[in-house]
């Protein structure tokens, strides 16, 4: 069921929803201030160390707990259902609901309920299930499925609800939103009074006392858990923790992270049975069942590297900080589970067929690990993911073929890119193509971009004289430094590797290019296909292994990152993997080495550019991998720029490498709003630190008709 | 029961205030139940409540006493018929949160549930030495680790009224419990109680 549509489809409709983008791009920026204010004082780190070791436990311990918990609860008189399936689930519920006579029941928000499908499922068999959150209020009068896991409504406007509420309620009601919440309040009302049966889910399970702890802000949680004398919780494996110390970091983090808040307005930890107040005054024994629902879960824990997933506590802060997520809502995910997270657990609870388009939704840009209070590595499940959809689809799209003969060979992929530089000729206007060879072809749609130059940095610098000045006093000879170039920077923008030589060289550092370098294997990466991203590995390190140098340093902060990750690429190799170690502790990002350098080399001074202002992009490898963003700032400082700061600098340029051949709009779309704000920092320089983005920013600016230059850092700075 | 020295509870107090106030919680502090009392008069003649819902406890009944509202009906039992139409809820937490302006309460009786979520306005009586610094002090008071069947059945966690953004995400007070949160701080709960 729900089998998803035609993913660019959504994508283009999600596109064309002003309201939806609207709302997602506002939520997006106000969401990271307040969450910066709702952890003052608290030490997120510290935070998420604590709920990570508890979690994986927790994992490691799932069925232990699962049974510690069902014994706990017993003991208080709770009734545990351990469901192995959806279907098991449901027909539990389904078939108590017959037992006790149940025929309306109310709902506080679930997601494991959405995930079973179990409103579909009791509505057949003529039960009144009313969802009482006021967004999935929403959204079942509108026959919608939830976008946002925290906000299921998020992409609706009041103007829509007013006309939902309307034709509920058989009234005019104006689009006014505190009016709207009161219809709500009173229509709901009638139902929480009435109901015989209450479901809820749960934020945590305690195994060793057999509680269920739920987190609320409207109060519909309560009045679910204390009116009707049935209550019933749908809780996913994943929600076990081991002791009831363990909800204090959970509790501290979950509020903060999904939706900024110190705390919900309303927690509450129930343990066992409660009793039932009976409008004539008696009081009466409750029921209790909790649905413990496995699903997939365990297959999942099973996992060696899935397992991490099990760390979620589904704040779904990886979808408010999701540059792809604030442009397409959550429908275009197409199940109940969106954005980062949702990709992976659709995978498993889904199945693995429906999560093959969504996973490349996935920029890489790894801003969803900076925030996650789970600790989980997101980006890397989601690597995983498609490596094992290509190994399981079998046929791979004709690029990603194309990428596989060619770029573990590097004289035939070098070769290529020097004839690309020579056919591209005939397209060029001013230094930019509109078509480039290749799997790099899809790059050039809706955007003006760089041509591959004639003569690439490989053989620039080849020919410049190996003569070093010495600054000042610092003699520096005899400290030899590896460039890797990548890509990019060797064919596109040799310039930015000649502007770190020239900066290496005044500095006394001699600069090595080892010839035998090849593409860094992040393209490979992130397309699954591991064993041509295993080859470059192995090329890149051999290559630098004969050069000699102890210390590499790269212009792009995507080679870097992918460089660091060898060790991981590499793993199933031992001898290569401690070779790959070593590399990985051996690079460096320029920028970062060369601020080291400036602050060892107490003299040195660097040449000043009065009274040039310029904005500074942070790139998502630069800040989000290798944790670069003062450094380029002081270097920038000490060469007298006076720098204005970029509105949410960090924010993704949209360009992801091959992401933008795979969802032009998308790429296009993300690629706008950061132009929007270039233009809002009036400056004539933006400073970065990666061709990628370089590339990107640039050539946005550039078919806007727009005066911004764009700089690498390096090219900046002069000694 | 007092968990603190004096200036450290005026701390306290003062942190509940400011971050119960930031989450449109109305906060007072009074020293006994006769001015306790004197500031629910207040309430319910500003709101012109008429019906009024309470959970019996020493503290509240002695509140209600002081308060002398003879133009409101009160009840304070058979609450599950009374609490949905009534305009106010009365009770009584047991701890108060600083960090977080949260107030906890062992609401294992459905009355202590029904009077602070069903009617539009509750009012919490709090013992101002049964505030806590940090969240995770209070979930440490109920970890007793060594006997689990003493845990509560079920435990409220309060902060501020009812809340929704989940209309365009403009903030909205009160949805399904309470619009309106006052909560006062009694210092000498056992003091003087007859008015």
């Amino acid at each position: 069921m729900n089998r998803r549509g035609d993913i660019k489809r959504d994508i283009k409709e999600a596109l064309g929803n002003k309201n939806l983008r609207g709302a997602l791009t506002r939520f997006g920026e106000a969401y990271l201030e307040s969450r910066a204010r709702a952890y003052a004082g608290k030490d997120f780190n510290a935070l998420r160390e604590e709920i990570c070791a508890i979690k994986r436990n927790a994992a490691d311990k799932m069925e232990d707990l699962a049974q510690r918990f069902t014994r706990a609860a017993e003991a208080r008189g709770t009734k545990v259902f351990r469901a192995a399936t959806a279907q098991e689930a449901r027909e539990y519920i389904a078939n108590l609901a017959r037992q006790k006579n149940v025929r309306q029941i109310v709902k506080s928000k679930s997601m494991a309920s959405e995930e079973i499908h179990l409103n579909e499922h009791l509505h057949q068999l003529g039960l009144e299930t009313v969802e009482t959150d006021l967004g999935e209020w929403i959204l079942q009068l509108s026959g919608q499925k939830p976008s946002h896991m925290v906000m299921p409504a998020i992409h609706m406007t009041r103007g829509e609800v007013a006309q939902v509420f309307s034709k509920e309620v058989r009234e005019q009601l104006p689009p006014d939103i505190p009016k709207l919440v009161k219809v709500a309040r009173q229509n709901l009302r009638r139902k929480f009074l009435e109901a015989q049966m209450g479901i809820t889910g749960a934020n945590i399970a305690v195994a060793e006392t057999g509680t269920i702890v739920i987190v609320t802000n409207e109060g519909n949680g309560r009045l679910t858990t204390t009116l009707p004398p049935l209550h019933v919780a749908v809780v996913g494996l994943e929600k076990l923790v081991e002791k009831f110390s363990d909800i204090k970091p959970i509790l501290e983090a979950l509020p903060r992270s999904a939706t900024a808040q110190k705390i919900t307005s309303y927690v509450s930890m129930i343990t066992g049975p409660t009793p039932v107040a009976y409008p004539d005054g008696t009081t009466g024994d409750k029921e209790l069942h909790i649905v413990l629902l496995d699903n997939g879960r365990t297959q999942m824990q099973a996992d060696p590297v899935f397992k991490e997933a099990l760390q979620c506590i589904r704040c779904a802060s990886c979808l408010n900080v999701c540059p792809v997520f604030q442009i397409v809502g959550g429908h275009v995910y197409g199940y109940v589970y969106t954005g980062g997270i949702g990709t992976v657990l659709t995978a498993f609870l889904n199945g693995w067929q429906n999560a093959s388009e969504i996973q490349n939704l996935c920029l890489g840009c790894e801003r969803c690990k900076l925030y996650c209070p789970g600790k989980i590595d997101l980006p890397r499940l989601i690597r995983e993911l498609r490596r094992r959809t290509g190994e399981k689809a079998g046929a791979p799209s004709i690029s990603s073929q194309v990428m596989a003969k060619v770029l573990p060979n590097r004289r035939l992929f070098h070769s290529l890119l020097r004839a690309a530089g020579i056919a591209q000729k005939p397209f060029q206007r001013g230094g930019m193509v509109r078509h480039l060879p290749l799997f790099l072809a899809g790059l050039t749609e809706g955007r003006s971009l760089p041509a591959i130059v004639s003569k690439p940095l490989r053989d620039r610098v080849a020919q410049t004289p190996k003569t070093s000045q010495i600054v000042g006093d610092n003699q520096r000879q005899g400290v030899r430094v590896g460039f890797f170039a990548g890509c990019l920077v060797d064919f596109v923008y040799p310039r930015i590797g000649e502007a770190v030589k020239e900066l290496l060289t005044s500095a006394g550092i001699e600069m090595v290019f080892p010839m035998e370098q090849t593409c860094c294997g992040v393209p490979a990466l992130y397309t699954g296909l591991a064993h041509t991203a295993a080859e470059a590995a192995r090329q890149n390190i051999t290559a630098f292994e004969h050069a000699g140098v102890d210390r590499i340093v790269t212009a792009c902060p995507t080679c870097a990152q992918a460089i660091k990750r060898y060790p991981e690429i590499l793993a199933g190799e031992p001898e290569w993997h401690q070779r790959a170690t070593t590399m990985a502790n051996q690079v460096e990002h320029v920028t970062g080495y060369l601020h080291g350098v400036f602050q060892r080399l107490a003299g040195a001074r660097l040449k000043k550019a009065r009274g040039t202002t310029v904005t500074y992009h942070d790139s998502c490898h630069m800040k989000g991998c290798l944790g670069l963003t003062l450094e380029p700032r002081e270097l920038l400082g000490l060469a007298g720029y006076n720098l204005v700061e970029l509105e949410c600098s960090d924010r993704c340029c949209g360009f992801g490498g091959s992401y933008s051949i795979k969802f032009p709009q998308l790429s296009r779309q993300i690629l706008d709003n950061k132009l929007d704000t270039v233009a809002g920092a009036e400056v004539g320089t933006l400073a970065l630190d990666c061709p990628g983005c370089l590339l990107q920013i640039s050539g946005g600016l550039t078919s806007r008709g727009s005066a911004v230059t764009v700089k690498h850092t390096v090219e900046l700075l002069d000694l | 029961m007092n968990l603190h020295d004096h200036d450290e509870l005026d701390r306290l107090y003062a942190l509940f205030k400011e971050q119960a106030e930031a989450i449109s919680a109305l906060v007072y502090r009074v020293t006994d139940p006769s001015a306790a009392g004197k500031k629910l008069r207040e309430i319910i003649n500003q709101l012109a409540v008429n019906k009024l819902v309470a959970v019996p406890s020493p503290l509240v009944n002695s509140c209600l006493n002081n308060a002398g509202a003879q133009t409101a009906a009160v009840h304070t039992t058979n609450l599950r018929n009374y609490a949905p139409e009534a305009d106010l809820g009365l009770s009584e937490v047991d701890l108060a949160v600083a960090e977080t302006g949260t107030l906890v309460q062992d609401s294992t009786a459905p009355e202590q549930r029904l009077v602070s979520t069903l009617p539009p306005v509750h009012v919490a009586l709090v013992q101002t030495g049964r505030l806590v610094h940090y969240l995770s002090d209070a979930i440490d008071l109920f970890n007793t680790n060594k006997d689990t069947s003493s845990l509560p059945g079920y435990i409220s966690f309060i902060s501020g009224p009812s809340r929704t953004a989940d209309i365009e995400r403009v903030l909205t007070i009160g949805v399904h419990g309470p619009e309106k949160l006052y909560v006062i701080f009694v210092d000498r709960a056992g003091g003087a109680c007859v008015e």
